[in-house]
């Protein structure tokens, strides 16, 4: 099998609510491997969001146990999760949460100012992530001059931006139009697909859903059900030497070790 | 950030520093005195200081009357009052003012002054201030004083008299002294020379006259720093006051008869004011003692007005302090959602702090220089109206007789802005709003990352 990134062990999470303790997470066992596109989805208050914060180290489990990249984060204190979701996670937002007076540019370089990257590092890596989201020369524009798709995908850039080990993204694509919805899909999708990210998209549309490559089904804190998504079958690619499953943005199989051709 | 203390203080400090110019003239005059202690001072004025006489109120000053000798006015010959002279004493008017009035003299009291025994002389004195009127405008109100720009005294220059009498100064700075005889000459003090721009072997034109100046002498005290000096007729002439004197100096023969003689004068004519060196001495300490109680009142007044600009500084920083605090309160809640987002993509506590420990200081700092230029532009009117009226802290003594202490600290309550005080204010500005916003901050930076995934 493939490299795990994220593990969660009978994981849990309640919430106090006055005297009534209403479990929001109950019992969680879920491991993603590097490379994949998992989709979560669930109606209102199956703990979809609990989830994702948990995930990203936004929030701490009552119970269970979080590994990213095998390290156990829910012991860590506040400190040393700065920098765990500064350098392994990248956030993509329902509201997309650009700073509304940073241009696109300034936007994306944020993540990175947190890791003291240099300026002019910053500001060229900034620049090529936004040409890989199709903004190349809305560099300096502010978030209003921007239209809903096309801020969220300045802050897919952004989630990018330190090259994270996993990116999350809560509803990518609630506030967007249809059109704008199947854009955001496919970049993530293709990103996925090229850069070989680990995505998990928290979101309760089938349809944006099924372009990726698992399904969870998450209702009342448990996951019920698990089906594979269209992107799956794109994606599928095989060693030739060993014939077991590489990403595709793999260049050494990492398994025999041996060279892979690069069709994509 | 409101200037008032500065303000204050400046005030103070003037008013301080012309306390001190009188007490020191006070303690001049007191030692003048004590070497002359057979003064008499005679006068027709009802008060000791006040204004002068106008000369066609009172009756003529005739030369012919004294002595009946044919004495022209200025040419005073000692003997024709008879005596040894040998003991000098003053007897003098009360006048000081705008115009020096005279002292009526006939030949009845001229002869009973003389005839009075131990009088040793009578010298006739003609003392007449020049000035321009000017008006200026406080706080609302007008007033009109005049400035003196100069003081005539004519004195008869009389060998005898100039060797016997200390009427004529003695500390001359430069070129001479006036001689015996002299006359279209004048005797400058430095304040005169600087205000004619002439100095020895110049000539001034006084009252569309021209002398030559033969001296300048050096003011002891406020008593004569104006004082030009010339001959009695010259004096007279000029100022169209031929045939009048403003006082009379009386010379006792010894300082013992001084108090029998100014019994005498009063007897013989309750009309006259009559007040021996000792009498100006005790006057002069009573008034020392006024003015130092209207000193003290005026420090305290000027102290009031300190404690009481500082109590307003100390509102306006509590105050300052507290729309720092909400105003940030309000920021930090209203941003919630962006402190979430910058939390959640790695920015540590730390980071979030010092950003809005920042912005307030920014914020506070931009608040400073708007104040700052509105002070700068409205500090003259405000002055006006927070601190007390200027007549309040200025202070008038008129010490009497050459003496003058009319003089006010009233401009010195104007705040003006000083680059040390502009930097005060942008300091203060910089300490309160990071003294506003470190709980806020502090609020920031506690926020939980999980806020950014709420909606609005």
């Amino acid at each position: 099998m493939s490299e795990t990134v994220l593990k969660l062990e009978n994981l849990s999470r309640s919430y106090d609510l006055g005297k009534r303790k209403v479990p929001a997470l109950q019992n969680v066992n879920l491991q993603v491997n590097k490379g994949e596109f998992v989709a979560i989805m669930g109606p209102s208050g199956s703990g979809k969001t609990t989830m994702l914060n948990v995930l990203g180290c936004l929030d701490k489990p009552t119970e269970g146990r979080v590994l990213l990249d095998g390290v156990d984060v829910t012991q860590m204190p506040e400190k040393e999760l700065n920098k765990i979701r500064s350098s392994k996670i990248g956030f993509v937002f329902q509201t997309f949460n650009l700073l509304p007076y940073l241009n696109a540019r300034e936007n994306v370089e944020l993540p990175m100012e947190c890791n003291g990257t240099p300026k002019n590092e910053r500001s060229k890596k900034a620049k090529e992530l936004l040409g890989m989201v199709n903004l190349s020369g809305r560099e300096e524009h502010r978030p209003q001059k921007l239209s809903a798709g096309e801020q969220q995908r300045v802050a897919i850039a952004r989630a990018l931006a330190n090259d994270p080990a996993i990116i999350l993204a809560d509803e990518p694509t609630g506030n967007l139009d249809a059109k704008n919805k199947q854009e955001i899909v496919k970049l993530l999708a293709n990103l996925n697909l090229t850069r070989g990210t680990t995505i998990i998209m928290v979101t309760h549309d089938i349809h944006v859903a099924s372009h990726t490559e698992r399904m969870l089904l998450l209702s009342d804190g448990k996951i019920t059900k698990e089906k594979q998504g269209l992107h799956s079958v794109k994606k599928r690619k095989m060693c030739p030497s060993c014939h077991k499953a590489v990403t595709p943005s793999d260049k050494v199989c990492p398994w025999c070790q041996k060279e892979l051709e690069q069709k994509v | 950030m409101i200037s008032i203390p500065a303000g204050a203080t400046a005030n103070q400090a003037s008013t301080l520093s012309l306390s001190q110019n009188l007490v020191n003239t006070i303690t001049q005059t007191e030692t003048n005195i004590n070497q002359t202690l057979t003064e008499i001072d005679c006068s027709l004025a009802s008060g000791f200081e006040g204004f002068g006489f106008r000369p066609q109120d009172n009756g003529n000053f005739t030369p012919g009357q004294f002595g009946g000798g044919s004495v022209l006015p200025g040419n005073f010959t000692p003997g024709q009052f008879g005596g040894g002279m040998d003991i000098p004493g003053q007897f003098g008017g009360g006048a000081f003012s705008a115009r020096g009035g005279s002292t009526p003299m006939n030949q009845s009291l001229y002869d009973d002054i003389v005839g009075i025994s131990d009088v040793a002389a009578v010298v006739p004195m003609l003392q007449v201030t020049e000035g321009t009127n000017t008006t200026m405008e406080m706080f609302g109100r007008t007033f009109t004083r005049m400035v003196p720009d100069y003081e005539i005294m004519g004195l008869p220059l009389d060998s005898t008299a100039l060797s016997t009498y200390p009427i004529l100064p003695t500390n001359i700075t430069s070129g001479r002294n006036l001689l015996s005889g002299e006359t279209g000459v004048v005797l400058l003090s430095e304040n005169n020379s600087a205000f004619f721009k002439a100095g020895v072997g110049d000539t001034v034109t006084i009252l569309d006259h021209t002398f030559l100046v033969v001296g300048v002498h050096g003011s002891s005290g406020m008593e004569d720093r104006q004082t030009l000096y010339m001959s009695l007729s010259d004096a007279q002439s000029i100022t169209n006051n031929t045939g009048y004197v403003t006082s009379l100096q009386v010379f006792a023969s010894d300082s013992a008869s001084v108090t029998s003689i100014s019994s005498v004068i009063s007897a013989l004519h309750p009309e006259l004011q009559v007040t021996t060196s000792q009498q100006r001495l005790t006057q002069l300490e009573a008034m020392r003692t006024n003015y130092e109680t209207a000193l003290a009142n005026s420090e305290a007044t000027v102290a009031q007005t300190q404690s009481v600009a500082f109590e307003e500084v100390g509102v306006a920083v509590a105050a300052t302090s507290l729309i720092v605090l909400f105003l940030m309160l309000y920021t930090v809640r209203e941003r919630t959602k962006e402190i979430g987002t910058l939390k959640a993509i790695g920015f540590s506590n730390g980071n979030v702090m010092s950003q809005f420990m920042l912005e307030g200081v920014l914020l506070s700092l931009f608040a400073g220089v708007v104040g700052i230029v509105i002070a700068a532009v409205a500090a003259p009117t405000l002055s006006g109206l927070l601190l007390p009226a200027a007549s309040q802290v200025g202070i008038t003594t008129n010490l009497g007789r050459g003496l003058v202490g009319t003089n006010s600290a009233a401009t010195a309550a104007a705040i003006s802005l000083t680059p040390e005080l502009v930097l005060i204010a942008l300091g203060a500005s910089v300490l309160l709003g990071a003294l506003g916003s470190l709980y806020p901050a502090w609020r920031a930076s506690r926020t939980r990352p999980a806020e950014a995934m709420k909606y609005e």
